[in-house]
């Protein structure tokens, strides 16, 4: 197991170091000059070229990526241009909060889809079944935007349970419970979607694993439809599970931005967004570098998980190494 | 406001209850505090005055920083914003209006609780103009070059007296040091010394009404009632921004009471937004206009019947009526309301597709041509600007809509239009009649101005310069008039579409607010009831 993570995460060097170039190259290769902006409308051709150098514009790309590595590596993520602070004072805590939506949201949706997806599949083609499935897939088509505005517009606007806008009370001091009341509106708008897509993986790999012999074998000998489902359906059924939940937590963690942005929730994806239309490289950078860590992360641990849970997996990987 | 039926449904929630009884202590608390927030469209930029742009944080800037003399906001009935005393107290003027002399108000101290005399005014002169300086600062003497340019010299003649001196007479001078881009506000030396630029950018110090508490980027600005304040002190103890970047959340957070004034409201929503009880504030002397810059390198657009045509085709009713709902006004002149010289109702020519039609033809075009116009993609002019699309199509102009990411085109903007493009199009505005003169001018050509459309006439800028030697401002304000008269009267060489009335929507509780003729507020006269 030990060997797998370490091959895993060897593997993880190259795709940062690809993701480091996409980001880098992505930011710089956009039209449009942020000194315009920096120095104003009036400003001559001298002032902007001395910002140029101040923030290292000035030089050829490769040696901007260079010097820009080497300081990430050292934890330096720059400063950002718009806004003079360091990009990681804005970057991290928006992302702290995209987790803590993201994070919920996932819990949620792993939750909802866990068990309408198994109750669907112990109950194929039945009308509880196509009830269960109709419901998760009209929830999980309906558009974040639309579907926050309507959960604003009741819980918020028409009942007044909950606050509509922001992480916590704007003229308040905070604290876990005002935290918690912002989240919930976000948190269920955020995990429709994936509570859909939960429900149908779970149900398609229970329904698949179900199908096989041996389940038929432990059925012929009298065991409870429980027993199977527990005992020897759902470990086996979980890789492809496991799979799609932590795409769908990586999706998530890269910032729901129409969901921050209904619910004015502070997280890194309204950050990045204020970032490109500010043409802010450093943050920019900052931002979608810390996104696909993540993702990188979280499909380093999903693969880490489904090696635990398959041997077979585990079994591949050696066989491929040899 | 509407009440769903299935409230008492979920009322009886147990969970529910307690939910609505910690949301509505929120309620509670917002009404004692006498703080007010304000849901912004956009986040603001950096807070030092010398180096900051754009409306919105002009408004943040405006609240904490004064400068010598500051526009008077507390009128809504006034035509345009008349100055008023601030850092300084009174100022004089000798006969050819050349030289200022400003006694500097006593007991004025900055927010870390120094004191401003004559010697700090100077500094801050120094910072955004003296390139010797020790403190001198590149980027503010860059912003501020359309102020600092008229100025000869600025001396200290005694503790609390400060005299400047203009190269030559320009009676608009004075104000031009309270427009929206690099603002002459007084800063504290003593912050920007301990603090460098870089630092003073995000934590403010100035003498204003409100002094600066704190910032979360994209989050809120928050700002204190400065209780030391040489004059009166504002009514409410807190001052709020907060970026709610769409039109739909600012909506819901001013319905949910969670915030006391939006602006950018969807135009359609406004009539609701009254029937519920919520203020719908407008003013009908906003200081901008929305206009077509023509490119007067371009062959085409140098046929003035060309540029006639366009002007004749635009349904401005169309857009003020039926796609501002009301909030916008059509116009045509070149000097924009909210000033001294606006001429209310200037209109040389009508509606009239059809004699479009024609003028084309006789400039060659009896089949149409097609034009290619730059528009930016930021707030809601391609609204707008697809109507003006349909209008020239009516008169067989196919207008190529190209647009462009905001940065990418101010900075294409700001270089001037290329030979082969037609026209570009911007939203601005001052409270004074300058203004034009920095987009008409022929030496305001890129890169020494915005001029970007290239439009030059010698005659026009003989009246300007006259205009800004004029201590009588009605003579002032027939010279421009002519001017515009001959910019757009005679020549065609902008359309101009409307102006705006900035609706502003304001929670009931808010008691006082003034919608000024100006793009920004005076936040220290509100009350909340």
């Amino acid at each position: 197991m030990l060997r797998f993570i370490t091959g895993r995460l060897v593997l993880t060097i190259p795709v940062l170091f690809g993701v480091s170039i996409i980001v880098f190259l992505l930011a710089h290769l956009a039209p449009g000059d942020v000194t315009t902006i920096l120095a104003g409308p009036f400003a001559t051709e001298v002032v902007k070229e001395k910002l140029r150098i101040s923030f290292g514009l000035d030089q050829s790309l490769p040696v901007q990526y260079i010097k820009w590595l080497s300081h990430i590596l050292q934890g330096d993520f720059g400063t950002s241009i718009a806004n003079r602070r360091d990009v990681a004072d804005l970057v991290f805590p928006k992302f702290v909060n995209t987790a803590i939506l993201a994070l919920s949201s996932a819990a949620l949706a792993y939750i909802i889809g866990f068990f309408a997806g198994i109750f669907a599949a112990a109950r194929p083609y039945s009308f509880s079944d196509r009830i269960v499935m109709g419901v998760t897939l009209m929830l999980g088509n309906a558009p974040p935007y639309w579907l926050g505005l309507l959960i604003v517009l009741l819980v918020s606007l028409n009942w007044r349970l909950l606050p509509a806008t922001g992480m916590t009370n704007i003229m308040g001091d905070g604290g876990a419970w005002d935290v918690f009341l912002h989240l919930i509106q976000p948190m269920l708008t955020t995990a429709a979607a994936p509570a859909c897509i939960v429900a149908r993986i779970v149900r398609a790999s229970m329904l698949e694993v179900l199908s096989q012999n041996y389940v038929r074998v432990a059925r012929a000998k009298g065991m409870r439809r429980r027993t199977i489902l527990h005992r020897h359906a759902l470990r086996n059924a979980l890789p492809p599970i496991i799979t799609v939940c932590g795409l769908q937590l990586g999706y998530l963690l890269g910032g729901v931005l129409f969901v921050e942005v209904i619910f004015a929730w502070p997280g890194i994806g309204n950050q990045l967004w204020q970032a490109i239309q500010a043409r802010d490289i450093p943050t920019i950078q900052g931002a979608t570098l810390v996104i696909a860590l993540a993702f990188v992360v979280v499909n380093l641990a999903v693969d880490v998980i489904n090696a635990y849970l398959d041997p077979k997996i585990r079994a591949s990987e050696k066989a491929g190494a040899t | 406001m509407k009440q769903f039926s299935l409230k008492r449904l979920l009322g009886a929630a147990a969970i529910a209850g307690s939910l609505a009884f910690a949301s509505g202590a929120a309620t509670e608390a917002k009404a004692e505090g006498g703080t007010f927030v304000w849901g912004i469209s956009s986040e603001m930029s950096i807070l030092d005055p010398h180096v900051a742009c754009g409306w919105l944080t002009t408004n943040a800037i405006h609240s904490i920083f004064e400068g010598l003399v500051m526009l008077d906001l507390s009128d809504p009935n006034a035509k345009n914003a008349s100055l008023k005393p601030a850092i300084a107290e009174s100022w004089t003027v000798n006969d050819d209006g050349t030289v200022y002399t400003f006694a500097i108000r006593e007991n004025v101290r900055f927010h870390d609780g120094t004191s401003v005399d004559a010697d700090v005014v100077k500094w801050n002169y120094d910072r955004f103009m003296d390139t010797g300086a020790e403190h001198a600062f590149d980027q503010a003497q860059a912003y501020l070059g359309y102020y600092t340019r008229w100025i000869k010299s600025v001396e200290v003649t005694g503790p609390m007296t400060v005299k400047i001196t203009l190269n030559e007479t320009n009676y608009e001078w004075l104000q031009m040091g309270v427009v929206a881009c690099g603002m002459p506000m007084i800063a504290s030396p003593t912050a920007i010394q301990a603090m460098g630029n870089e630092q003073f950018a995000l934590t403010p110090v100035g003498t204003g009404p409100f002094k600066f508490v704190e910032r979360e980027q994209n989050i809120k600005l928050v700002m204190d009632r400065n209780e030391d304040y040489w004059g009166e002190n504002a009514k409410i103890e807190r001052l709020i921004f907060q970026p709610l970047p769409d039109q739909a959340t600012r909506l819901n957070a001013i319905r949910a009471g969670e915030v006391s004034m939006i602006m950018e409201a969807p135009w359609e929503e406004l009539e609701n937004l009254k029937n519920e009880g919520f203020t719908v504030t407008t003013n009908e002397n906003i200081p901008s206009i929305w206009l077509l810059f023509f490119n007067h390198k371009n062959p085409i657009m140098q046929d003035v019947r060309v540029r006639k045509a366009i002007n004749m085709a635009i349904d401005r009713d169309a857009i003020a009526d039926g796609i501002l709902k009301g909030t916008g006004r059509p116009e045509m002149g070149m000097l924009s309301p909210g000033t001294y010289a606006y001429k209310p109702g200037y209109a040389p020519i009508k509606y009239d597709p059809e004699g479009a039609k024609a003028l084309l033809a006789e400039a060659g075009y009896p089949d149409g041509l097609e034009l290619d116009f730059d528009i930016y993609e930021y707030g809601y002019n391609e609204v707008w600007e697809k109507s003006i699309q349909r209008d020239l199509k009516k008169v067989g102009i196919n207008a190529k809509l190209n647009k462009i990411e905001w940065i990418t085109y101010m900075g294409k903007w700001l270089q001037g239009m290329p030979p082969e493009l037609q026209m570009n199009e911007i939203g601005w505005g001052w409270t004074i009649p300058f203004w034009t003169q920095v987009m008409t001018r022929c030496d305001y050509h890129p890169p020494n101005g915005f001029n970007v459309g290239w439009y030059c006439n010698p005659e026009v800028d003989k009246l300007f310069d006259e205009a800004v030697k004029q201590k009588d401002k009605a003579k002032a304000a027939a010279l421009y008039q002519q001017a515009n008269d001959i910019i757009i009267g005679q020549d065609f060489g902008y359309a101009v579409k409307f102006t705006y009335k900035n609706p502003l929507v304001l929670s009931p509780s808010v008691k006082h607010f003034v919608n000024p003729p100006a793009n920004w507020y005076d936040f220290s006269i509100i009350e909340l009831e």
